[in-house]
């Protein structure tokens, strides 16, 4: 398994505000919005694997990468020193976005492909050229486990005898959740508290301003979101430390709606 | 009570003239792999087989392909395989002659022997006198000295317990035997009963403590010293008897890849003895067996020490669960010969040339054990459903198994799944075949030791013939090597799921298609109204 990096490298999402620009050096990477998160199922816990998160390739837009002779089809160099600065943008969509046989695993791209898929066995490929090795997988649905949260996705994955249980879910929605959870904590701790929207729609209201003090339960602001109009209330007592949307404005799921301090 | 269904069959059997079976019927004692085994030569043999069965056995493989079944009790042991009472009543009720009791459970119990002798049948084994007389390992330690034949260093009396009058002076034998040393439990099996003793000082209290788990386990208190040799290679030895007392040896099996005891690759013949160490060691063998009056089938156990050297361990008066990989080899069908010993017949003269050429074997075979453990977390019990099962196939490969896809393995008994046995002209080819089998199995469902079986079979120092009883503990990292699994696994999932799109609908965002638009609905949880917070918390799965 050479060609899988460690886990722990890789960038964290945003501090705070609304979603910077995309970067393809250091800080917050642009995450491609099909990004898949895998983690082994709970009964492997013991195991202390990390999750592994997975992205189609991306591919550079300007300037062509000449030397590699490949025009825009080569995808990202395995090695990583693709040119520097360049935009990048998500690769076809589709099955057929995978077809370079590279993908980004936590951010370094790496040459794996699943070939000849047919019912439950497939083959993962791992490497290129004469160093690539080949996994005989069973991709199972799991028939007696608990039926998934929504969103997520659990497989029984063979590998070499092994049995594995991993749950896939959008790295997106996963990013969002933990965030959730730690804002959770950070509401119980005191401390900066960020809130953010949890379903897109449109701002219609707001009834605080930066400076005022508010307790738990306070309206805060009004979204509608399908003809339906949802209070937002103060998860705890604090101070408004700063308002980032404005009223009639529209918001996306994990948009920064204000910080309590 | 017993369900019979022989007659339709009895009369399709083409039983050629002359070809008497050795029996009309006979009950297997068992259950999985071994009772399937057991069962398919009693068909091959034109003989009636009876099943018994616990309740989680039900519909177990060898409950179906027996001619009849009978159910014997509740699913734990203690009530079901292991109770003497309830199988010879089965046995007397299902008219059947004989009774053979597989390996495990009864299989070298006396008492079930000599209980089966009384009732008027054939115990397919050895007689009960020579059952008790082998089971005490200090009477087999005394019998192999008495015929000449080279022990393990230590004491053939038991050692004194709890008696500090006699500290002094076992202390002072244990010196002369030498450190390090183990204390065995002379009705022992499975390192019940056993301690490992570093030096003087901790002997005492590893006599009492190994004293005290043989007295719960067996019944009986008594242990013995034995020097521990290490590292050791353990070599055993297949015999057959006869009713008149002749003993020969169908060759040697090294089983030395084992942990804690339990063996888990066995392979026929044992690499790197010379013709004339082999006719050695089976020599030995023959003349402890002859000497305790063993019919029937047996296998005499001994341990190489570095230097070449063979000490006898102990003799196992039972079919061995690697007796396959013998009949491999020798072509001989040792389960087939149990059933035409135990009828009263001479040894075979196929069994006789078998036994001529066993110093000198053509062909190798490698036998397996796939068993639901955990081989990533110290070889943990992994009972469940097998889900897929797919088992290989192909020349020179043979799978004993009594699990089918879809059936259950239940905690109550041993763990062994299946046994992957291959064969082929030397010992590189059938690892070879080896390692293409294990490539061709699949598994689904629950956790097997396939994965260390694939690990031994690639592995350099195996090839090389470099076995001992501390090769597992030496070369197997078994959380390492799921770690390196589980990054497989979850790029295979990850990719799939990519190629599958698993979220073309963007978070949040009703699906096209999904919820109609237009239609105000109350919130139903009033979540969202009560706290942003507390939505977001519950909302997202944890």
């Amino acid at each position: 398994m050479a060609a899988l990096k460690g886990p722990g490298d890789r960038p964290g999402p945003p501090p705070t505000g609304p979603e910077p620009a995309p970067t393809s050096a250091g800080g917050y990477r642009a995450m491609d919005p099909r990004a898949v998160r895998a983690t082994l199922g709970p009964p492997f816990a013991h195991a202390a694997v990390d999750p592994l998160v997975l992205e189609p390739p991306t591919i550079p837009l300007a300037p062509a990468p000449r030397a590699a002779g490949l025009g825009n089809l080569g995808g990202v160099s395995p090695s990583g020193d693709g040119p520097a600065g360049s935009v990048l943008r998500p690769a076809s969509t589709g099955r057929g976005a995978l077809e370079s046989g590279i993908v980004l695993v936590d951010g370094e791209p790496v040459h794996a492909r699943l070939v000849g898929r047919a019912g439950v066995r497939a083959t993962l490929e791992i490497g290129q050229g004469d160093a690539i090795e080949r996994h005989a997988v069973l991709l199972v649905e799991p028939p007696d486990a608990p039926a998934a949260p929504d969103g997520v996705r659990r497989r029984e994955v063979v590998v070499g005898g092994w049995r594995v249980e991993v749950e896939l879910e959008s790295e997106r929605r996963a990013a969002l959740r933990e965030r959730a959870s730690q804002g959770r904590q950070a509401a119980v701790r005191g401390g900066p508290f960020e809130v953010r929207a949890i379903i897109p729609g449109r701002v219609v209201s707001l009834s605080i301003v930066a400076g005022d003090d508010v307790v738990a339960g306070q309206q805060l602001l009004v979204v509608e979101a399908m003809k339906m109009q949802n209070e937002l209330r103060a998860p705890r007592d604090g101070h408004i430390d700063r308002v980032a949307v404005r009223a009639g404005e529209t918001i996306e799921v994990g948009d920064l709606l204000l910080v309590i301090t | 009570m017993a369900t019979s269904r022989s007659e339709s069959r009895a009369s399709l059997r083409k039983d050629g003239p002359g070809r008497r079976p050795p029996f009309r019927r006979v009950l297997i004692a068992n259950r999985g792999e071994i009772a399937v085994r057991i069962i398919r030569a009693c068909r091959e043999l034109g003989i009636d087989a009876v099943a018994v069965y616990s309740d989680a056995d039900a519909s177990a493989s060898h409950v179906r392909l027996a001619d009849a079944a009978v159910r014997i009790g509740p699913a734990p042991p203690a009530e079901s395989y292991l109770r003497i009472d309830a199988i010879v009543e089965a046995a007397l009720a299902s008219g059947a002659q004989a009774v053979h009791p597989g390996y495990g459970f009864l299989a070298e119990r006396a008492a079930f022997a000599r209980a089966v002798e009384l009732a008027g049948l054939v115990f397919v084994g050895p007689p009960s006198t020579a059952i008790a007389a082998l089971g005490d390992k200090l009477q087999a330690r005394r019998t192999a000295r008495d015929v000449g034949v080279p022990v393990v260093p230590g004491t053939l009396e038991p050692a004194p317990v709890d008696r500090p009058d006699q500290v002094a002076e076992i202390i002072a034998e244990a010196e002369r035997i030498g450190f390090p040393m183990l204390v065995k439990a002379a009705a022992g099996g499975g390192g019940r009963g056993m301690r490992r003793v570093a030096g003087p000082a901790e002997l005492p209290a590893a006599l009492a403590a190994g004293s005290r788990e043989a007295a719960s386990a067996f019944g009986d208190g008594s242990v013995y010293l034995e020097r521990e040799i290490t590292p050791t290679r353990h070599i055993e030895v297949q015999l057959l008897g006869d009713v008149n007392g002749r003993v020969v040896a169908l060759g040697e099996r090294d089983c030395s890849l084992q942990r804690r005891h339990q063996k888990l690759v066995e392979e026929a013949p044992a690499p790197g003895l010379t013709t004339d160490e082999r006719r050695a060691l089976h020599d030995m063998a023959v003349r402890v067996a002859s000497a305790a009056g063993l019919r029937n089938a047996a296998t005499a156990e001994f341990l190489r020490s570095p230097d070449g050297a063979f000490y006898f361990l102990e003799v196992n008066t039972r079919l061995q669960v690697e007796h396959g990989v013998t009949e491999l080899v020798t072509g001989i069908d040792i389960v087939c010969e149990q059933l035409r010993l135990a009828a009263g017949e001479p040894l075979a003269p196929a069994v006789l040339a078998a036994a001529e050429r066993a110093a000198e074997p053509a062909g190798h075979a490698i036998e397996v054990r796939l068993s639901a453990e955990d081989p990533g977390r110290d070889f943990a019990p992994t009972p469940g459903r097998a889900t897929r099962w797919r088992m290989p196939a192909g020349p020179g490969v043979r799978v004993d198994t009594g699990l089918e896809e879809g059936e259950r393995v239940p905690p109550e008994y041993d763990n062994l799944v299946a046994k992957l046995m291959v064969h082929a002209g030397g010992r590189d080819a059938a690892i070879d075949r080896l390692i293409r089998s294990l490539d061709e199995t699949e598994i689904a469902g629950i956790q097997t030791t396939l994965p260390f079986h694939r690990f031994v079979a690639g592995h350099p120092s195996f090839r090389a013939g470099r076995l001992s009883t501390d090769w597992v503990g030496e070369h197997w990292d078994g959380a390492a090597e799921f770690r390196g699994a589980a990054r497989a696994a979850q790029l295979a999932g990850g990719l799939e799921a990519l190629e599958d799109g698993i979220h073309d609908r963007p978070i949040g965002r009703p699906a096209a298609g999904g919820p109609a638009v237009g239609r105000a609905v109350p919130n139903p949880d009033g979540r969202w109204s009560r706290s942003g917070r507390e939505a977001v918390v519950d909302r997202w799965p944890r």
